[in-house]
């Protein structure tokens, strides 16, 4: 075996080594996705000794760009322009399609978020480019890879320096590593809230350039025509320390109230909801949780009637303990809960208040 | 009024990771052993597709690539009430990746002839990436809505609903266009008698069966083999591991009484000790 590999030719394909970040911008500021990626990304870049750039497109972005080079860019490539105000595919696709064939070597690394933005960028970037690209990965490394299969021989090879894209597979049971060192730039789409940022450093030095915005007419054929941002306030979920969330296993508006009087059993605690009851209109937007609504961490988390779907995982499984009550044994969300109930939550949850409130009378008592 | 006549929809066969058969101990999957199914999130794209149709008339017709098996989803799919399917199926595809499978369905598209609307799932359950959709509308040089959860058509134009992070928002789109379907979309309706009868009389007659379901191989699409299949793929999976999940492995209470289940769960989370750390 290790003689084979000595005589493996190495490979390296063509790269500037330069690892580019794909930004995020919304309201004047840097998606919170897009400095984890520069965190990430500075660590890539340190591994592989090339440059971290990132390229921000929007309109008006004022002091954007000296953000992210306070987070870690020591390029950032600035599109500012009226038509790139708001994300649309087309546009946003033209100028990063112009942007990454205007090098004479291409990056070795582009990264996007694997936001509902990300993944519908990423795809047609790396089609054009036809080239790799990773989905929704969730650790991101450098390393070699030696490529023995027989399979497609002219791949043979010992190739430095690659991309590994790690991201869960199976219904998030395995762990895959992602490859594709044959071809630059090497693509990934990182899930968010998972990468580390690194402290904001003002005193950072980094160039800005201006890149070119020049559209098709065909750059056109889509038009936004409104947007609805439902802005959160006042529902602390963040803050809690419980939080008592429901879906659409409540059945009706009125389900709500019972998952505020078991939140009303512990201090500080509030309501979270799945996207599905908030968009049916049971319950606003301020109190979901999940990919396109909150990332929560409280102590403890109790689902009911909530199936457990990825997007809303991604906003609560960090929780410290995951309660859930489902009637359905095999819903997903009994995969990665700590403890579950098998049953009606309107059931359940009512015995639930009585042992928390019997609980808490009992605390009390062994105090005085 | 609406010009909006030929539909496509985009449907995959998974491996059903529900049943427990043909899943290997290390969590990978024994295609050849495994439950198929209809990947989930199509059943939405379908039933979008249908609706399209049902709504402003118009042909459907539905693709997939995968080995010959996968024809069972496109009787499925002909029970729900689809006009025409093709089936791409040949060995050179083995171990595509998302470009791959992107490049070789692009093609049956060029093939199948003209379309207005291609619905696409959201993801698959197996590739999991919400890549292919977008893919395919590169090389097709289409418009594309992903996570849509409504549409309808005006002057010729697609409005589109999409789901994004804090909200939604809406577009419009020239056609020929390409829309991801979000799973807060309609789940996809019975079968329609008509469609389940129909599907009867095939499965008794080859010859009405392949007039129904195309089946291809990449020299009738005129595909090129080095951009499919391994050699067309420009990632490979280099390794997969297996985790732990992330709640350990969850305390179920179930079968009980009530009251019971309820106590033994109190008792074993502990919860306003947890409260304390
Ligand atoms: C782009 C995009 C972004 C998204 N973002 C988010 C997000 O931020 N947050 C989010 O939550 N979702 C999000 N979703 C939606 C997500 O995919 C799911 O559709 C949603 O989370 C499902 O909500 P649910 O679990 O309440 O409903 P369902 O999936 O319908 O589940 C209801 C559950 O309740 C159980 N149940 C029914 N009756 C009872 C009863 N009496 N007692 C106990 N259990 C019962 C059922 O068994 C079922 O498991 C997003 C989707 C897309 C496409
Ligand atoms: N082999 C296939 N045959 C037909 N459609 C596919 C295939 N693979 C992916 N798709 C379509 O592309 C969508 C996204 O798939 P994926 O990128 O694998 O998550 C699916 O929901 C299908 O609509």
């Amino acid at each position: 075996m290790n003689n084979e590999t000595k005589t493996l030719k190495e490979i390296i394909t063509p790269s500037n080594k330069e690892v580019i970040v794909i930004a995020e911008q919304l309201n004047n500021d840097v998606r919170p996705v897009t400095v984890e990626l520069l965190g990430a990304g500075r660590d890539l870049a340190n591994k592989l000794g090339g440059k971290l750039s990132c390229v921000l497109l929007g309109y008006e972005l004022k002091s954007l760009p000296e953000k992210l080079i306070s987070y870690g860019a020591d390029i950032v490539y600035v599109a500012d322009d009226p038509v790139l105000k708001n994300y649309q595919t087309l546009p946003y696709r033209r100028v990063i399609v112009d942007f990454l064939s205007g090098f004479p070597l291409p990056p070795h690394i582009v990264l996007l978020g694997s936001t509902t933005t990300g993944r519908d960028l990423a795809p047609r970037i790396a089609a054009h480019f036809e080239t790799g690209l990773t989905a929704d990965c969730t650790e991101l490394d450098i390393g070699p890879y030696e490529h023995t299969s027989k399979g497609d021989p002219e791949k043979l090879g010992l190739y430095p320096g690659c991309l590994y894209a790690i991201r869960p597979s199976f219904g998030e049971s395995l762990k895959a590593r992602i490859l594709g060192p044959w071809k630059n730039p090497q693509m990934a789409s990182v899930r968010p809230g998972i990468m580390v940022p690194l402290q904001p450093d003002n005193n950072r030095k980094g160039e800005i350039k201006k890149i070119p915005v020049s559209l098709k007419p065909e750059d056109y054929k889509i038009e936004l025509i409104e947007i609805v941002h439902e802005v959160s306030k006042s529902v602390n979920l963040s803050e809690a320390d419980v939080i008592v969330s429901g879906g659409f296993g409540i059945g009706k508006p009125e389900g709500f109230e019972i998952m505020k009087e078991l939140a009303s059993c512990f201090e500080n605690s509030a309501v979270g909801a799945s996207r599905k009851i908030v968009d049916i209109g049971w319950v606003p937007y301020q109190h979901q949780v999940g990919q396109t609504g909150k990332t929560v961490r409280p102590k403890v988390y109790i689902a009911c009637g909530i199936s457990g779907a990825i997007q809303h995982r991604v906003g609560m499984s960090k929780s410290g303990l995951i309660i859930a009550i489902n009637k359905d044994p095999d819903a997903p969300i009994f995969k990665f809960a700590h403890h579950g109930i098998v049953g009606d939550l309107y059931q359940i949850i009512p015995e639930l208040i009585k042992e928390f409130k019997l609980n808490k009378a009992k605390e009390v008592r062994s105090l005085v | 009024m609406a010009n909006i006549k030929d539909i496509f929809v985009l449907i995959k066969q998974v491996p059903d990771q529900g049943a427990k058969a043909g899943i290997n101990p290390d969590g990978t999957i024994d295609r050849a052993k495994a439950k198929r199914m209809l990947n989930p999130f199509d059943r939405y794209a379908l039933q979008a597709a249908l609706h399209m149709k049902k709504k402003y008339g118009g042909n459907v017709t539905a693709i997939t690539m995968g080995p010959p098996l996968a024809v069972e989803i496109l009787l499925e799919a002909l029970e729900h009430g689809v006009d025409m399917c093709y089936l791409l199926t040949d060995k050179r595809l083995a171990a595509s990746d998302t470009l791959a499978t992107a490049y070789a369905l692009h093609k049956v598209i060029k093939h199948a002839g003209h379309f207005d609307l291609i619905f696409c799932g959201l993801q698959t359950t197996d590739g999991d990436t919400a890549q292919v959709g977008p893919q395919i509308a590169e090389r097709l040089n289409l418009s594309q809505a992903t996570y849509c959860e409504d549409f309808k058509i005006e002057e010729n134009k697609v409005i589109a609903k999409r789901v994004v992070e804090g909200g939604y928002e809406w577009i419009k789109m020239e056609p020929p266009a390409l829309i991801t379907v979000a799973n807060s979309y309609h789940p996809l309706e019975y079968k329609s008698l008509r469609g389940a009868r129909m599907v009867q009389q095939l499965l008794r007659n080859e010859s009405e069966k392949a007039k129904y379901i195309k089946t291809i191989n990449l020299d009738d699409i005129s595909a090129d083999p080095l951009k499919c299949g391994l050699k067309g793929s420009p990632t490979i999976v280099a390794r997969t591991d297996k985790v732990s999940e992330i709640g350990g492995n969850c305390k179920i209470y179930q079968g009980a009484p009530v009251e019971k289940m309820v106590h033994e769960l109190i008792v074993s989370t502990n919860v306003s000790e947890f409260l304390k750390t």
